[in-house]
């Protein structure tokens, strides 16, 4: 099987994307991750969920998370509010080399795929053809692959 | 060959101050170079009383570093500190107050590295909640934790060296320093509202987020918290009466550290986790390098040299230790510098014959080195470990900005340090 036989629709954000709405895109989709775009459309990174975390939670709460205990609910919603006045460029890491990229086209197979989602590190790629991503592929999705005895992993 | 000693001394020095490379590397590659210039063999570097590695202080730094790990599991820090801020109500001031007191007072009890990374994330999380900008009152703790240490033998590293080297016990500390620290503390908490001024901005609605924080949630053993509090007590008690046992501050630690390790059931990685061992290392390292200057005699000659100049002129000779030394703590790592200045002290109080007057000299080396660590944001480890929790955290403390705060409390202290030896051991002695 090859990338663009996996590939599901996938909304695109971009880095001026409300950070508020993309995480809401991200919880109702229940998706790892989200792509993000730039201007011409083609993919800029992947903003994974657990970057969404980690700029919602301070620092000093994740080296000590006995202090999250300490929180109260009201405590905790505000922690989340700080996304309504922040933009996905807010988010997002360092822009990265063309190789750092999760992105992969539409013949890579599915253990290509494997090997760019560990080697970035990305719960996700996007796959792309003709300089437009064509949908992207999930971790979940490639291991359901995977992991299918009658499917074919490498081609 | 002295000439040789002494530059291969001056080069690790310079690597160190400079941070060219880690100064680990430079205290090690230092040690290394004695050894192949032939000046250090085993019986010099390891267990020589004069010359060699003083395994007094290294001992007492891991008993406390296990003990600070065990104490850690228990949440104390941070109920203490929310504990606090509750207690002050809100107010931006008190609660200033309250956490800068709990951090002299664990800094003596503890070690300033230690105390500051433990008090620090309760801190953001208070500044959070009350709305008020972090970084005076993360300034105002280390600042606190530098000052508080200086009461103690075992709050400062350099307080560890200068024990070892002067045979001073912990009460001969509290006795001598505890006082005019709790001065000191009194007046640093003033300099706070002065220099801290702006940051104390009142928000009646930001109060009841404070109130909301539940400090019972820190503690998820109460079992641990219990029998390391009563290990503790036993602890300090030893080393209260260690004179009277006949027993050292090393052993003390390491028996309260076993202890501890033996009633808390924790793993190995977890009793072990505040063992700094680049530290302990970098001790070693620089007191081979000192052992060789002494074992060559430069030490030796710098102390008749010293003792020629000041004669019995001890003021003289106690202002000079104290303002050089908080200069040169303000820009280099105070405990290389009282490693290396300790054995020239050391020949200075034996020409005194035991006179108070003498034995003042080492309260001086004391205050200036440990005070004059807050001059810069160099000055202390703890002053650099603060900085990196701030920039973490989205609030980046400039070198400058430190200094600028950290020149002038450093100047107070021992501005009020001065007359404190003057009156205590020269005017009424």
């Amino acid at each position: 099987v090859r990338a663009r036989d996996l590939a599901e629709p996938f909304p695109i954000v971009d880095l001026d994307t409300d950070a508020f709405d993309a995480a809401r895109q991200m919880a109702e989709r229940r998706s790892p991750g989200l792509v993000v775009g730039d201007e011409d459309g083609k993919p800029y990174t992947v903003l994974p969920g657990s970057q969404v975390l980690n700029f919602l939670i301070p620092e000093y709460i994740q080296k000590d998370t006995r202090l999250a205990r300490a929180l109260s609910e009201k405590a905790s919603d505000e922690l989340c509010h700080r996304l309504t006045t922040m933009t996905v460029r807010d988010m997002v890491p360092r822009p990265q080399d063309a190789d750092d990229l999760p992105v992969v086209d539409g013949d890579a197979t599915a253990i290509e795929m494997a090997a760019v989602m560990a080697r970035v590190r990305s719960p996700l790629v996007a796959v792309v053809e003709d300089g437009r991503v064509q949908g992207v592929v999930t971790v979940s999705r490639l291991l359901d692959h995977l992991l299918d005895p009658h499917s074919s992993k490498t081609s | 060959m002295t000439v040789v000693v002494v530059v291969v001394f001056v080069g690790a020095y310079i690597l160190i101050a400079t941070e060219r490379i880690h100064r680990v590397a430079a205290a090690l590659g230092g040690a290394a170079a004695m050894v192949v210039l032939g000046v250090v063999d085993a019986q010099v570097a390891f267990f020589s009383e004069e010359t060699g590695v003083d395994w007094n202080v290294i001992f007492l730094l891991v008993g406390m570093m296990i003990i600070v790990s065990v104490l850690k599991q228990t949440g104390v820090f941070e109920f203490v500190a929310i504990w606090a801020a509750k207690r002050s109500r809100g107010r931006p001031f008190t609660v200033m107050v309250l956490l800068v007191v709990i951090t002299a007072v664990a800094s003596a009890l503890l070690d300033n590295v230690t105390t500051v990374l433990l008090i620090a994330p309760v801190t953001l999380l208070v500044c959070d909640r009350l709305n008020v900008p972090p970084v005076p009152f993360l300034l105002a703790e280390v600042m606190a934790s530098n000052i508080g240490g200086t009461a103690t033998l075992i709050g400062d590293p350099p307080n560890i060296i200068i024990a070892s080297r002067a045979d001073l016990s912990f009460n001969d500390f509290l006795v001598n320093l505890a006082p005019i620290v709790v001065v000191e503390m009194i007046v640093f908490i003033g300099l706070c509202r002065v220099l801290f001024r702006s940051a104390f901005h009142y928000d009646e609605q930001r109060v009841a987020e404070v109130m909301e924080l539940d400090e019972k949630e820190m503690v998820r053993d109460r079992g641990l918290l219990l029998r390391s509090g009563l290990v503790m007590l036993g602890v300090f008690a030893g080393f209260v009466g260690h004179s009277a046992l006949h027993i050292e501050p090393s052993l003390v630690a390491l028996l309260g550290a076993g202890v501890l390790v033996a009633v808390s059931d924790l793993e190995p990685e977890e009793f072990l986790e505040e063992v700094e061992w680049p530290t302990l290392v970098f001790f070693i390292g620089l007191f081979i390098m000192v052992g060789a200057l002494v074992e060559v005699g430069i030490i030796e000659s710098l102390g008749e040299v010293v003792t020629d100049a000041v004669g019995d002129q001890y003021f003289l000779a106690a202002s000079v230790l104290l303002w050089g030394s908080a200069l040169l703590s303000g820009i280099v790592d105070n405990i290389p510098y009282v490693a290396t200045v300790a054995p020239l002290v050391q020949d200075l109080v034996a020409t005194g014959d035991g006179a108070p007057q003498a034995r003042a000299l080492w309260w001086a080396l004391a205050l200036g080195a440990d005070l004059g660590g807050n001059a810069t944001a160099v000055g202390a480890s703890a002053n650099v470990v603060i900085i990196g929790i701030a920039a973490r955290n989205g609030h980046p403390i400039s070198f400058w900005t430190f200094t600028k705060y950290g020149l002038v409390v450093a100047f107070t202290t021992v501005l009020l340090a001065w007359p404190y030896l003057w009156l205590r051991y020269y005017a009424f002695a």
